[in-house]
């Protein structure tokens, strides 16, 4: 029997890891309740979200939507394509519908979760722990909240834990024939995750860097495969879409850079995410020292590294969703050893200098982390606490318990959303905003004319042709890549007879012409956000 | 280094950090000195990267002392 399961201590353990298993299985069920109220929600919630459903249609024609946006309809993407060829066969079966797109990011970030519970109980062999890390990775804001989204990014994140988790033991295999099988598996699962979205590059780095650590042979051979295979993929495309692929996807990705945003970003996801980052801080410090370090520590380490790109233009709280993946597997790991007492320190000046010394201590420490641990996934479950304050399960919830909106909407964030780059959502969608949203595609389906906006969503709705992507556009306009002579020539001509801004992101010239042509007529409230519906002016 | 049996040691990872964080801070510390253009000397972002570079040597410099244990 090790000490931390002795009767005494087993009892309050058990009571405290209850707890924290109540309170993160709470939030799983704000997040389920969540999705399945964007899943239902027929418009655009996050803006973008529209543009992904283009991407997911001209996919499902057999079109890639890598195109020339200083021509009619003035429209690319900006994302590669793995996420939206995944999606695009929901096209011809259900049609025009964000709720695939949305089920498809949702069942990533449960693959995901499920894996790093997987990763906890292979290396942990704790089974509690390896559900409360699970638990944990959902019930962080940052995942919370992209979650359900028509976005690729939980999709980029789930084929990044399942590369990870699958490369972690590959150099332990003896087999020589079952080891390259997991191999190439790995490395598909990563190039699937780079050509989901660009940002699972520096996962690739991570791995890479491990495998070069541990056999430099074995690293080059399959880098060098990898290297091929990735690249070849990418001529491919470029040549199949005239440039267009390197022009909308990698040129007009370099954005302006806001390092207060970035010490923002990182500030909030160190407030919510501290209980965990620390024991998972320190079980790469004890790889570091003691013990041979794991691909979870590089990966850790890349991923948060990958958040100092998170004060680009575009960018925001997502780029630390992978880090918070690797951050659950690793204090996951770091519990489980704790609570099982399987801490082992070898030889070296460092364990002689700090550990050996304070090794009479180590029954009460160990008897300490038996409580400590399950405390932390309870605070931490207090610390990235949301949910909504109103309808009928959670607004009886939140009076009983004195819970009042800290957001604009009826939502308790505790982000508290003053980070910039915190994305502005997580909230429920109601009636009024489905009301709302039809009420706009009637607007659209009125328009004489053309019809551009910064949701996609009202005009493939109303059957209408979608125009311009307003942040692409922008983009492309900030690196000097885009000609909107063309697109300005139609706005003076009054050619739209009705434009809808949502957050005014087009390039300035844009939207001079369009202050120059239009005027505001009516504004429409969705899902807490202001429609400007604009019309010629007389 | 290429052999199958090959593995970094600790010592060996010690010796890449220092040289990856030597490296990087002359090359972080040189933007200025090739971008003679720019303004205001070594700006915020430079800085954290400078403190990044420094905490890798520092890293690698603790790591030699640990020898041939796998790294």
């Amino acid at each position: 029997m090790t000490l931390t399961n002795k009767p005494a201590l087993r009892l309050p353990r058990n009571i405290l890891l209850a707890v924290a298993t109540l309170l993160l299985g709470f939030l799983l069920v704000v997040y389920v309740a969540y999705a399945f109220n964007l899943i239902s929600f027929p418009f655009d919630y996050d803006q973008g979200e529209g543009f992904e459903l283009i991407d997911t249609i001209m996919f499902s024609h057999g079109q890639f939507p890598f195109r020339d946006s200083n021509v009619y309809p003035f429209y690319a993407s900006n994302y590669p394509p793995l996420y939206h060829v995944i999606a695009a066969p929901f096209v011809p079966l259900f049609g025009t519908a964000f709720w695939y797109g949305r089920l498809l990011g949702f069942l990533s970030s449960l693959i995901a979760a499920g894996g790093i519970g997987y990763a906890v109980y292979r290396a942990g062999r704790h089974c509690w722990i390896a559900g409360l890390a699970g638990l944990a990775f959902l019930a962080s804001n940052t995942i919370y909240h992209i979650g359900p989204l028509f976005r690729q990014h939980m999709m980029m994140v789930m084929f990044e834990v399942l590369a990870v988790i699958l490369l972690a033991g590959v150099n332990e295999v003896v087999d020589k024939t079952r080891r390259r099988w997991i191999m190439l598996l790995g490395v598909l699962l990563l190039l699937a995750a780079g050509y989901t979205k660009q940002l699972a590059a520096f996962t690739v780095i991570a791995v890479f860097a491990w495998l070069f650590i541990r056999q430099p042979r074995r690293a080059a051979v399959w880098g060098i495969g990898f290297g091929l295979a990735a690249a070849g993929i990418f001529v491919w495309l470029n040549l199949a879409t005239d440039g267009e692929w390197w022009r909308n996807v990698i040129a007009a990705n370099i954005n302006r850079y806001n390092l207060d945003q970035t010490l923002g970003l990182y500030r909030l996801w160190f407030n919510l995410h501290g209980l965990l980052i620390v024991p998972a801080a320190l079980f790469v410090v004890y790889e570091l020292y003691f013990d041979r370090l794991s691909i979870y520590s590089i990966w850790f380490v890349v991923a948060i590294g990958v958040g100092a790109a998170s004060g680009q233009w575009g960018a925001g709280d997502s780029y630390f969703a992978t880090a918070i993946a690797a951050m659950c597997i690793l204090s996951g790991i770091f519990a489980a050893r704790t609570l099982r007492g399987e801490w082992t320190f070898p030889a070296n000046y460092l364990s002689r200098a700090l550990i050996f010394p304070l090794r009479r201590f180590a029954p009460v420490v160990l008897a300490a982390g038996a409580l400590i641990i399950p405390t932390i996934y309870l605070l931490y479950a207090l610390a990235v606490f949301h949910m909504p304050t109103d309808g009928p399960l959670f607004g009886d919830l939140a009076r009983a318990i004195n819970l009042r909106p800290n957001t604009d909407y009826a939502f308790y964030d505790s982000a508290g959303r003053i980070a910039g780059g915190y994305a502005d959502i997580g909230h429920f969608t109601t009636q009024a905003d489905v009301d709302a949203g039809w009420r706009i595609v009637e607007e659209v389906r009125n328009a004489q004319g053309e019809v551009m906006s910064e949701d996609a969503g009202f005009s493939l709705m109303a059957g209408r042709q979608p125009v311009g992507n307003p942040t692409q556009l922008l983009n492309l306009w900030m690196n000097d890549l885009l000609d909107s002579s063309a697109l300005i020539d139609m706005i003076d001509e009054r050619a739209f007879g009705l434009i809808i801004f949502r957050g005014q992101l087009y390039p300035v010239e844009v939207l001079q012409a369009i202050a120059a042509n239009y005027e505001r007529y009516e504004i429409i409230e969705m899902n807490g956000f202001e429609y400007m519906l604009l019309r010629p002016k007389p | 280094m290429l052999s199958n049996n090959f593995t970094f040691s600790k010592r060996l990872l010690g010796f890449l950090f220092v040289l990856l964080g030597a490296v990087g801070f002359v090359a972080i510390l040189l933007i200025d000195v090739f971008d003679i253009g720019r303004e205001g000397g070594i700006g915020p972002s430079q800085r954290i990267a400078l403190a990044a570079m420094l905490l890798l040597l520092f890293l690698g410099l603790t790591l030699i002392p640990l020898g041939k244990h796998p790294a």
